[in-house]
């Protein structure tokens, strides 16, 4: 059987694929668990605004505190890529 | 076909969100001490500028003074009733509905007795809270009947027809419906205990609640006998579905003694707020609202401690209907109280706060 050997330009391509990997998975989770987060948030913000016309700027500052999530998830990514 | 999913957790939490904006909207104890210090006037002046301008507005140029106040006050808790069964979305909507439906019994047995009494349909309307699943026109429908079996007929796709229909030619018979609603409510129970088991978010601790109210109800009318003076068999007054069976309460409303009553209710409440209620009673020397009352704040209490528990289940939802008709009940009693001319201090012993 032929022995493979990785050369450094395969050894590169197999390093930037997983980097990619990672990258598309650091957005990927972090989106779905701001989706997670949000979804229960969203629903409660979107009750009380229905109620309560005032509390729409609080419950949009609420809504979108899960986002940070994501925006971890999205400069892990980009820290994989460049 | 596109359709909307009205089950999943966003919903409920959606609904009881606004349910608990709702609540926090109801009057706190500080307004009541407020009102009991007010005149009829301020009093319908105050109820204004709350939630129920649109009512009394509406009514201010038909009626004046206590009548405004009561029909504005029952026109206000059917149609926030309506409003939140609009809000509600699938699974919810349908179980408020059934809960709302003892306000059915009440509408129809009011027609049923007014019309068999001769009186005026106008009247008995002013007296109608359509807040359960009979509409205002399928009220309007049967007021424009005159004969109760008319009226009748026309309930045949009514829940709880077949108890209607089975309890009504004795009741006619008798000349009295107080058989036909004990056995209406009986069967209001049934049908809402056998509802939590369908599906419902927070089914298994609102039906826990539910037979705290049955107990409590139970407990309140055999009370009421106690201190009636009634020792005949009063199986049939009871209603099951409790912690108690049919036969330890009819047994309960036959004792000697006042203490014999509290130490059969304590076999099942040992501990808890209703034993603490019990031990300040314990005496016998209570006006028997109070003790009514008392045990109408222990439920409110417990439907709110589950509602905190439970917070996206349909607890919250029934928290708030409960706590709205306590309200609308306790500003009809002070409103009453002041027309009657009792004291402010007579009038806080009649309320649930």
């Amino acid at each position: 059987m032929a022995v493979e050997v990785m050369t450094v330009e395969v050894a590169e391509a197999t390093a930037s694929g997983f980097a990619a990997i990672g990258a598309g998975l650091a957005v990927g989770l972090t989106g779905m668990g701001t989706g997670l987060a949000q979804f229960s948030i969203g629903g409660a913000a979107v009750g009380a605004t229905a109620e309560n016309k005032d509390m729409f700027g609080l419950a949009l500052l609420f809504t979108v505190i899960p986002e940070t999530i994501v925006i971890f998830g999205l400069v892990v990514a980009l820290l994989l890529l460049f | 076909m596109i359709s909307v999913s009205t089950s999943g957790p966003a919903h409920y939490i959606y609904a009881s969100t606004r349910m608990r904006v709702r609540k926090s909207k109801l009057l706190p104890r500080e307004d009541y001490m407020r009102l009991l210090n007010m005149s009829l006037p301020e009093i319908t002046r105050f109820i204004e500028e709350m939630e129920y301008k649109a009512e009394i507005d509406d009514l201010a140029s038909s009626f004046s003074g206590i009548d405004l106040i009561e029909i504005a006050l029952s026109w206000n808790l059917a149609n926030e009733y309506q409003r939140v069964l609009k809000i509600l979305p699938g699974v919810m909507k349908t179980f408020a509905r059934s809960y709302l439906s003892h306000w059915d019994i009440f509408n129809v047995l009011t027609i049923l007795r007014g019309k068999s009494q001769g009186v005026k349909t106008g009247k008995i309307k002013e007296i109608l809270i359509p807040a359960g699943t009979l509409n205002v026109a399928t009220l309007d429908r049967l007021l424009a009947e005159d004969s109760p079996e008319r009226i009748v007929e026309n309930l045949s796709s009514w829940i709880l027809y077949p108890v209607l229909e089975r309890e009504f030619a004795a009741a006619q018979e008798s000349g009295s419906y107080a058989e036909m609603e004990n056995e209406l409510y009986k069967a209001f129970y049934r049908y809402v205990l056998k509802k939590t088991t369908e599906g419902i978010k927070g089914g298994k601790p609102f039906r826990e609640y539910l037979e705290l109210e049955i107990d409590l109800t139970n407990i309140k009318t055999v009370i009421r006998l106690y201190k009636g003076g009634v020792r005949e068999d009063v199986r049939t007054l009871m209603i099951p579905g409790g912690s108690f069976s049919v036969d330890e309460l009819a047994r309960l409303a036959g004792s000697e003694s006042i203490e014999e009553i509290m130490e059969g209710i304590r076999k099942y409440y040992p501990s808890g707020p209703v034993a603490d209620l019990l031990e300040e009673r314990s005496g016998g020397g209570f006006a028997l609202h109070e003790m009514e009352n008392a045990l109408t704040q222990v439920m409110l209490v417990q439907m709110d401690r589950i509602s905190k528990r439970y917070p996206f289940s349909i607890c919250s939802t029934m928290v708030y209907l409960k706590r709205k008709r306590y309200e609308v009940a306790n500003l009809r009693a002070i409103a009453r109280g002041k027309e009657s001319g009792l004291s402010g201090e007579q009038i806080q012993g009649y309320l649930v706060m």
